[in-house]
């Protein structure tokens, strides 16, 4: 079934403000008196801390405190593992490890007093290689890690932070009897968030009350961070988040609002933090996960998968952060949205004295399902048939079955298939220089709880108050056209009212794509309760039963008789308390079988999972090695479609990042584990010059357990199937896959002239 | 060492003083108190930061205060001196040109004097004069139908 509701082009409530210049992001604002804060950090990758001596530092002039470990309460922290302080105490594990604070009257004297903090470390050998550190005898990253906090589900054992697998049935058996086997490994590098505004955060303390403005994706997170690490109660910390200026992920989970709330208690001062693009890039516990990827398939020679083995290692970094799911979400990303007969997929989520990796953008998604989609046309070409043609016999379908088990409800991944490939011409004539890759993916929807309320004023229009955080993408912006469906107002009747956690009600924040899914739903319940507080009213006031009252065009009114009505502004200007509020009943993903897998944790089965298709059509220089990306199709089931432009914008931006991602976005690591690349000359983001010609196409399957309307979540997909698309073209121009991430013209040019492997 | 210079911003002048090695980001920002102009690299790599001097566009991160002294310098706040929007920054809306909006400033400026040096480019030519400004939100999409719309509605004029 599909549904095409009506739509209106929807101009941001946000807009006016930012295309001005008068909208204020965190670094934009300024507090009388404040203080300037920078951090030292580590010198080496890898070191146990001898002796830390702030003595110079605090001895210079117009230094107003340094602080270390010493100076703030002796906690852990972390998401999933609590492995890290706010301060390195006895060892560093990354070059971006905090070891001490500043806080002086110029960013300059910050600076200054940073260089004159003297650390005596013991250095110890780092260990970047992630795939080694798993390996018996291998030197622990944290020697402590038994007695650390942690989730009982992750399958921890020395540097393996997390281990996962999705089993069913008898994968060795299988591969053993399939009439193909086809086996391939990748590498993929880390890459960045990267987004255009750099953090920054400003701490100004009243009384025993510290009110935090940070540019962070999770306001409600950062709040528990810095009660936690702090100890002082979550009652006591405010977080507003001004305009952000992007995420993409990277400002997800608590960074550093504590370590400026501690200097902002110590200076008796505000303080204001802002990073320079060169801390954005290294300092950051977040990136996108370097990663090995082993897929081994048994099919038949008519398409049918009868088997998948996987075997995925992933660069964790120093500490677990937000990021301890990855090895169970990368290995149902490796099985894909694909009908196998029997699995046996394991993913390893290893610590590492690299910086740290959390979500960004879809995590581990593009990387291994480039990795997997590779691995796709290499069986379709063992058994000599055409990879589209693959495709179309394996996808899941309505009843069919998931990795684990999972019985598949209406989902549009066929139809993304045939839409992708209409949009892009597959099979067209093309120069012998092009041709055409297609990738297939998919993303689960995340049932979380949100609230909301919303509250009608005095002239008539609304408030939309809300946890929910808007980190570009319009999500929060979107929720008036929900709210003024419920209430037969118009959605630019409303204001919102957000991103201050004194405000909203608890939100996850603006991660995980599921904004419009789960606060939507809470906006909608409000506006609802509004609407029955209305029609009490109205019923009073016409003296008619409410059962014949609709809500239309601003009034309430007798159905059928539309000259017995009351406006909406007749029924608020009373000074009537007219006030709902929302949350929903939390959707969960379907219950699974799934006791042949270990390190479960709640991803064995997606829940209203959102499917996508990407076609790319390259051209390649073979004496380069330079591709340049022609034409893009991007086909996607996200449900019903909202708001068209914003859903379009994210397809349009996820896109042009996967491109990134594809070919020329990574963070290059020296032999000791420090970024070689922190800089926007080095690390290439795609310009609008690179950008191709991008045609969407949304299918819109009405999905049981989606979101608001039938809506799926719209943010990540963009990026999944992106840089496997892309791989596959180039691979049918050179004979074979490239298998490093990013295929740089270098590795385009060397698999060209080698043997490829990895 | 500070040096007295004069800075004609939007049409407004402002007498300040200011260190040899401060950029005209910073003292705008911070003494002119206009933050419409972003900070994403302070290196020349985003063009968060660009500003007409003398209607000419520049990276303000990598340019000299000092260097500006005497000129004329628009930001985003003086692309429009009503409460009603330029033109390109209606289209930027329109067209979904905008997301986060920390490019935008930049980002339109750029488009501004694109469109003053060449008043009917083609998409290409867009795409080439934009290349300077990095936006990590919209793909550009929305921005280059933004840019060519403006400009089709002024030729048609």
């Amino acid at each position: 079934m599909t549904i095409a509701p009506e739509r209106k082009p929807f101009i941001r409530p946000d807009g006016k403000e930012k295309v001005t210049g008068l909208g204020r992001y965190t670094a934009d604002l300024n507090l009388t008196g404040q203080a300037f804060a920078r951090f030292k950090y580590a010198d080496h990758p890898h070191a146990r801390i001898v002796r830390i001596d702030t003595a110079a530092a605090r001895a210079l002039p117009g230094v107003f405190a340094v602080l270390t470990h010493a100076d703030v309460p002796d906690v852990l922290y972390g998401g999933m593992v609590e492995d890290r302080r706010l301060f390195a105490k006895e060892k560093v594990r990354w070059e971006g490890d905090v070891v001490a604070a500043v806080a002086a009257r110029t960013a300059e004297i910050a600076a200054e007093a940073v260089r004159l903090i003297e650390v005596e470390y013991e250095v110890l050998e780092p260990l970047p290689d992630f795939a080694a550190n798993m390996e018996p005898g291998a030197t622990l990253v944290h020697e402590a890690w038994e007695g650390y906090e942690a989730d009982d589900s992750l399958d921890r054992n020395q540097n393996i932070l997390g281990h996962s697998s999705i089993v069913k049935g008898d994968a060795d058996g299988a591969m053993e009897s399939a009439e193909v086997v086809v086996k391939s490994r990748f590498v993929s590098d880390a890459s960045q968030g990267a987004p255009i505004e750099p953090r920054a955060i400003l701490a100004q303390w009243q009384g025993d009350r510290v009110t935090i403005w940070s540019s962070t994706q999770v306001p409600f997170a950062a709040r528990s961070g810095v009660a936690h690490t702090l100890q002082i109660p979550e009652s006591h910390v405010r977080v507003i988040v001004p305009l952000l200026g992007g995420g993409f992920g990277s400002k997800c989970d608590f960074h550093f609002e504590a370590h400026v709330a501690a200097l902002a208690r110590a200076t008796r001062r505000p303080v204001k933090l802002v990073f320079s693009r060169q801390e954005e890039f290294f300092a950051p516990d977040h990136r996108r996960e370097g990663m090995i990827i082993e897929l081994e398939t048994g099919a038949t020679r008519d398409g049918r998968l009868v088997s998948r083995r996987g075997r995925l290692i992933l660069d964790k970094g120093a500490y677990c952060g937000e990021g301890g799911f990855f090895a169970q979400m990368a290995a149902m990303h490796a099985c894909g949205p694909y009908k196998l007969d029997n699995v046996n997929v394991e993913a390893f989520l290893n610590y590492s004295t690299n910086q740290p990796s959390s979500s960004v953008r879809a995590p581990t998604a593009p990387q291994t399902c480039w990795a997997l989609e590779q691995h796709m046309d290499e069986v379709a070409m063992a058994i000599g048939m055409d990879p589209v043609e693959l495709r179309r016999r394996a996808l899941i379908e309505e009843g069919a079955e998931g990795p684990a088990g999972q019985i598949f409800d209406r989902i549009g991944a066929k139809e993304t298939l045939e839409a992708a490939l209409e949009m892009i011409g597959y099979g067209q004539e093309l120069p012998e220089d092009e041709a055409i890759g297609v990738a297939c993916g998919w993303w689960p929807s995340f049932g979380s709880q949100s609230g909301a309320y919303v509250k009608l004023n005095g002239d008539g229009t609304g408030t939309i108050i809300t946890g929910a955080m808007e980190s570009g993408t319009g999500a929060v912006m979107g929720l008036p056209l929900l709210a003024a469906e419920v209430l037969g107002m118009k959605p630019e009747d409303f204001s919102i009212l957000y991103q201050d956690t004194d405000a909203g009600p608890w939100d996850m924040g603006s991660s995980g794509s599921q904004t419009t899914f789960n606060n939507g739903r809470a906006v909608i319940e409000a506006a609802r309760e509004v609407r029955e507080k209305l029609l009490d009213l109205a019923a009073a006031e016409l003296e008619a039963n409410r059962d014949d009252l609709e809500l239309v065009d601003g009034e309430v009114r007798v159905k059928g008789s539309p000259g017995t009505s009351v406006t909406i502004v007749d029924l608020a200007e009373t000074g009537e308390t007219i006030i709902g509020k929302g949350s929903g009943d939390v959707p969960e993903a379907p219950e699974v079988d799934a006791s042949a897998c270990v390190g479960r944790l709640g991803m064995e089965s997606f829940l209203a999972p959102q499917l996508i298709t990407h076609a790319a059509r390259i051209k390649l220089d073979r004496a380069t090695g330079v591709v340049r990306v022609l034409e893009f199709a991007a086909a996607h089931d996200s449900g019903v479609i909202i708001n068209r432009m914003g859903a379009d914008g994210q397809v349009y931006g996820g896109v042009m990042m996967g491109i990134g991602q594809a070919l020329s976005e990574a963070t290059w690591f020296d032999d000791d584990g420090r970024q070689r690349n922190p800089g926007l000359l080095d690390y290439k983001l795609q310009t609008v010059s690179d950008g191709p010609k991008i045609d969407i196409r949304w299918i819109e399957i009405d999905t049981p357990g989606a979101g608001p309307k039938g809506s799926k979540g719209v943010g990540e997909p963009p990026s999944v199937p992106t840089p496997g698309a892309i791989g596959n073209a180039i691979a049918k121009l050179i004979g074979g896959p490239v298998r490093r991430l990013p295929m740089t013209p270098e590795r385009v040019w060397e698999t060209m002239n080698g043997d490829g492997e990895v | 060492m500070t040096y007295s210079i004069t800075l004609n911003v939007n049409g407004v002048e402002y007498p300040l003083e200011v260190d040899a090695h401060a950029s005209l980001l910073n003292t705008v920002r911070d003494q002119v108190g206009l933050t419409g102009s972003k900070e994403g690299c302070d290196d020349s790599e985003c063009g968060a930061c660009m500003m007409l001097i003398d209607g000419r566009p520049v990276n303000s991160c990598s340019y000299l205060a000092v260097q500006a002294n005497g000129s004329q310098v628009t930001t985003v706040e003086g692309l429009t001196n009503t409460d009603d929007l330029a033109p390109l920054q209606e289209a930027f809306l329109v067209e979904g040109g905008v997301q986060c909006g920390f490019c935008t400033p930049g980002m339109l400026i750029s488009a501004t004097a694109l469109l003053e040096s060449n008043p009917d480019p083609t998409s290409d030519e867009v795409r080439i004069g934009l290349s300077g400004n990095l936006c990590r939100c919209t793909g550009y999409d929305g921005i280059v139908k933004a840019v060519l719309k403006v400009a089709e509605a002024r030729s048609g004029n």
